[in-house]
């Protein structure tokens, strides 16, 4: 289509060029970057979506009920903008850091006092990966309690759960980087879980460590895994499941008819079979102007039904509430950025042992667990046990229901289930102390973050 | 069997991509694991068996070992808790070795007491050349199963870690 054209189809498109704004608008460097102009007509807004790669993430209209902030919480739309700012943070932080035992941890004292915006930085990044654990569990449970991980979406869900696999060593291989007191010992207590391994667990964590104790290999290997090979496989999961969230529908629920009428719309369910010279123009009841794709034959000429259209345009409806949340989301990893310091304790002393030693928190459950049954049970049969059968979940619940009454035995048992994580996490987290012995936290207060 | 030329390919296809697969994992395994002299240790000279008294328990920083006098059973052991990895420090008032990270204690000769390690000390070849003590830290043995109680004695004092 060339610009005679559009401009015949969209007259108000192209007015003429007054001033200096509009001159380069309309010049060819302009229109070689920018295919489409902000159009506030229904065809303009799709025309956008489909021209603009960002934009075409996103479908050109979702259900209305997408739009309530209580319909997903924006979980899912806040982990990728927290990823967006540990990456940005994390590009900015590896130019001041070298892996290397001698100098890593000297690299993290410059980062408070001899790099510009160095330890603010640094606690967002540490800050916003806190929450993208925290986030990434959240949005799992927000999940299943909606049932949306059952038909069509059951490899979505199997998707997220690599997802949050990869977010979790996301986490644990940066925490070893800043080589102090606190990192060292956190990781060698969450890498030694893998010896419990039968059989494979040594191996395992030689391969893991890239020997047989923390050192130089191990923050090596722990840094290339941190800076390349999770960001680009947690890319291309991420990417996979926007693009399975877009081609399995947007929304679980059926649609609501007239949740949204002010901006519904009706629309012919069957475009095709349109009335006799209806084609090209509008109808006298008010129907949008459609195109003739075919001659029909009369007889399959059939009577139209109308429905309820509860769709509406991603743009500006959903956008405008992204950029909201996109930027709660920063204004919240920054408040905690300000507020609270990450926290660096001396150099990595191997022949010193802190008292209590805690994994990462997210693995402090599991250490708590560790402290009650048999190694082999909670270090391994329970976490690989939790893993498979998140994957096999949606495979082995055969109840179609999505609502949570229709569905009370698999809600209690998740719930239950989740609630058992967070306790053990708690406990582990503020009611132990040296020893592992119980300490609570108002006595005393043994948490690193 | 009637194979066609198509199933034929087909099935060669696979099995070669399984093959490189297989090529693949196998490489990246060899490129990864740690060479065996990486870390790996070798002998370490300790001293004569006189210049240690029973009951006491010796660091030695070069091999990160402890070298225990158990009532004249010397035992040269890992610091690492079988555990989860800790430094597990002597406590001279105890006279037990207690990891601080879960609680886990042992006896003078690193065999398991209380808490969640799943066995006693892990131990270095240990040997005797020209009447000195010498541990290999390149051979390291499972320490003794859980139940075993050869040198357990009553804790001589309070234990180290607060409570």
């Amino acid at each position: 289509m060339d610009d005679q054209d559009r401009d015949a189809l969209e007259p108000d498109v192209y007015p003429a060029p007054k001033g200096l704004w509009q001159r380069v608008r309309r010049s060819e460097v302009w229109r070689s970057a920018f295919r489409h102009p902000q159009l506030d007509t229904p065809r303009g807004r799709a025309l956008q979506s489909f021209s603009n790669l960002f934009l075409h993430v996103y479908p050109v209209k979702v259900p209305g009920r997408v739009l309530r902030f209580r319909y997903s919480w924006r979980l899912g739309y806040i982990l990728t903008v927290l990823f967006a700012i540990l990456n940005l943070t994390g590009m900015y932080l590896m130019f001041f850091y070298t892996p290397s035992v001698a100098s890593a941890y000297g690299d993290m004292q410059q980062l408070r006092t001899g790099v510009g915006f160095g330890q603010l930085v640094r606690n967002v990044h540490r800050w916003s990966a806190h929450l993208m654990v925290l986030a990434a569990v959240l949005h799992l449970a927000r999940v299943f309690f909606a049932g949306a991980y059952k038909q069509p979406r059951q490899f979505n869900w199997v998707l997220g759960i690599g997802l949050l696999v990869a977010t979790l060593a996301f986490s644990f291989t940066g925490y070893l980087l800043p080589w102090d007191q606190l990192s060292y010992w956190a990781v060698t207590v969450g890498t030694n879980l893998v010896n419990y391994v039968p059989v494979l667990g040594r191996i395992l964590r030689d391969l893991l460590l890239g020997g047989a104790q923390i050192g130089q290999a191990t923050l090596l290997r722990f840094y290339a895994l941190h800076v390349f090979v999770l960001p680009a496989a947690l890319t291309v999961l991420l990417a996979l499941h926007i693009w399975r969230v877009r081609k399995d529908g947007f929304a679980v629920q059926q649609p609501t008819s007239g949740a949204f009428a002010e901006e519904a719309t009706e629309r012919p369910r069957v475009p095709a079979a349109v009335p006799a010279g209806g084609a090209g123009g509008e109808g006298g009841d008010g129907a949008p102007r459609v195109r003739l794709l075919g001659v029909v034959d009369r007889q399959s000429v059939t009577a139209e039904e109308r429905q309820v259209d509860d769709t509406v345009f991603t743009w500006p409806h959903l956008l405008v509430r992204h950029v909201v949340v996109g930027l709660a989301t920063a204004a919240v990893a920054l408040t905690l950025g300000v507020a609270f310091a990450a926290p660096l304790r001396g150099l990595a002393n191997p022949e010193l042992t802190p008292e209590p030693s805690k994994a990462p928190w997210y693995f402090v459950g599991l250490q708590e667990l560790l402290s009650h049954l048999d190694p082999l049970i909670a270090g391994i049969l329970v976490p690989a046990g939790a893993i498979v059968a998140l994957v096999l979940l949606p495979y082995l619940d055969r109840n179609p229901a999505t609502e949570a009454r229709r569905r009370k035995v698999a809600v209690l048992l998740f719930a239950t289930l989740l609630a058992a994580a967070v306790a053990l996490t708690v406990v582990g987290e503020f009611f132990r102390g040296p020893g592992w012995r119980f300490i609570p936290p108002w006595r005393h207060l043994y948490v690193d973050l | 069997m009637n194979l066609t030329r198509r199933d034929l390919l087909r099935r060669g296809w696979k099995l070669g991509g399984a093959l490189l697969g297989v090529a693949l994992g196998w490489t990246a395994y060899e490129a990864l694991r740690p060479l065996a002299g990486a870390g790996g240790g070798g002998p370490i000279t300790l001293g004569s068996p006189a210049d240690f008294k029973p009951g006491t328990a010796t660091y030695f920083n070069e091999g990160r070992l402890w070298l225990a006098n158990a009532g004249g059973h010397f035992f040269a052991l890992s610091q690492r808790c079988p555990h989860l990895g800790c430094r597990v420090p002597f406590c001279q008032s105890s006279g037990r070795f207690e990891c601080p990270c879960h609680g886990s204690v042992f006896d003078i000769g690193g065999e398991y007491v209380q808490g969640p390690a799943p066995r006693g000390m892990d131990r270095f070849e240990l040997g005797l050349d020209n009447s000195v003590l010498v541990a290999d830290t390149s051979k390291l043995l499972p320490g003794p199963d859980r139940g075993t109680q050869d040198f357990l004695t009553p804790p001589a004092g309070p234990p180290c870690t607060r409570s």
